[in-house]
């Protein structure tokens, strides 16, 4: 494994304005849609934004979002289908009653909510995709770099 | 008679009349309370009980030497009781496998079995937080994100990753942790400051809505980490926010694992 622990130069700091890494766990059938959508429709969003698609939010482990925070993400986000909509009926309702839990415990632990976002995102919203990614690369970049205070990173 | 008099008679009696194969106590040696196995009557005497008596008896429960003499007879406060119900409702113990020696703060309330013993907790308030627990949780509240994480930074620093925690919970019970797999290895088993965020707050996921509070774990940490806070902090989004309290019922539905339409939602978008 190379460099899963470092960031792109531009995104440390050193050269140019502050510019955020984020990571976003998808699922397949719904978000990882919309953001296909969103693509195939010529919108043009933020490109901080490295897409992991997994089958499920149901898939989506928290411990995915601790890796992707020691691995040095500025901010995670986390989206599925909408409620009713899982392509597994229920996978989405697990993974809820899941976040609900795990985004207040890495609240606690001052991975706040200006970091850590949650949506859900149908394959037919490929704008809402858009403006979501828009908007949490600005909450981001608005908390600033995150390397210096983050207690998940991975430093040696 | 005395609250251990008592326990001593029905554990002998217990094991006289064939009802259990083994009582499962307390025992003191010099200044500590050790957990006592007992499969003879004539033992019995050897069973004691005081406030240092911290650890959490059902955690023996996955031993192999507890486990090949059931039906045993267990020592357990109420928190003990919620945790022989979490792990009965997770088919980790058969309700009829246990009987229970009851201790409500100092009062002995006999040999129950668990469908008695859930009775008998569900007239009890859930175990209080301690309240330099509360409080701190209160201050860590209010604080800016950034100095949250310089706090937990700091206070999980000194781990030294001996996994004690995990061997004195009740309800850590799996064969495989998560911490041990490595294909793909998702936390780091350094004791490094990474590696010891993600296990200890994985740790504490884990035990979201199955935590009874009994402070095994932080009792255990030979680093003195403040378990608690973690422990406290998610026994009280799952108390405020689902109206869920762990162990308050013989086969009730985990509460990670189960859902209902109605879930908060409020932080998603």
């Amino acid at each position: 494994m190379t460099d899963t622990h470092t960031k792109p130069a531009s995104s440390q700091g050193t050269q140019g304005p502050f510019e955020p890494t984020l990571v976003a766990f998808v699922c397949n059938w719904c978000t990882y849609a919309g953001a296909d959508l969103a693509g195939t429709s010529r919108l043009k969003y933020a490109a901080n934004i490295r897409i992991i698609k997994l089958p499920c939010t149901g898939r989506i482990d928290p411990l995915l979002v601790l890796k992707a925070f020691e691995s040095g993400a500025d901010g995670v986000l986390v989206s599925g289908c909408h409620p009713g909509d899982c392509h597994y009926t229920s996978g989405n309702f697990h993974a809820r009653r899941r976040w609900a839990i795990f985004h207040r415990l890495l609240e606690l632990t001052g991975i706040d909510s200006s970091r850590l976002h949650f949506s859900w995102v149908s394959a037919a919203e490929g704008q809402k995709f858009a403006d979501l990614v828009n908007d949490v690369v600005a909450k981001v970049r608005q908390a600033g770099p995150f390397d210096a205070v983050n207690p998940a990173r991975r430093r040696s | 008679m005395s609250l251990i008099e008592a326990i001593r008679a029905d554990g002998a009696k217990l094991l006289q009349e064939g009802e259990v194969k083994m009582v499962l106590g307390y025992r003191s040696r010099y200044d500590r309370r050790l957990p006592l196995l007992i499969t003879q009557a004539d033992q019995v005497s050897a069973l004691v009980y005081d406030d240092d008596c911290w650890q959490n008896l059902p955690t023996y429960l996955r031993k192999g030497e507890v486990r090949s003499a059931m039906p045993v007879a267990i020592v357990c406060r109420p928190e003990g009781i919620r945790s022989l119900l979490v792990l009965a409702s997770e088919a980790q113990i058969a309700a009829d496998a246990v009987r229970v020696l009851a201790i409500v703060g100092n009062e002995y309330r006999g040999v129950l079995d668990l469908a008695a013993a859930a009775a008998l907790i569900k007239d009890l308030p859930p175990a209080p937080v301690a309240p330099d627990v509360a409080a701190k949780l209160d201050e860590l509240a209010a604080m800016p994100a950034n100095d949250r994480a310089a706090f937990w930074r700091d206070a999980l620093a000194p781990c030294t990753r001996c996994y004690a925690c995990r061997a004195s919970c009740p309800v850590c019970y799996c064969q495989n942790c998560v911490v041990e797999r490595n294909t793909p290895q998702i936390v780091s088993t350094t004791a490094a400051p990474h590696g010891n965020f993600a296990w200890n707050i994985v740790r504490a996921f884990h035990q979201a809505g199955r935590c009874t509070l009994c402070g095994a774990c932080q009792a255990a940490c030979p680093q003195n980490l403040p378990l608690m806070l973690l422990n406290a902090w998610i026994e009280r989004q799952v108390r405020e926010e689902f109206a869920f309290v762990s162990g308050s019922g013989l086969n009730e539905p985990p509460f990670i694992g189960s859902w209902s339409p109605n879930d908060d939602d409020k932080f998603i978008r």
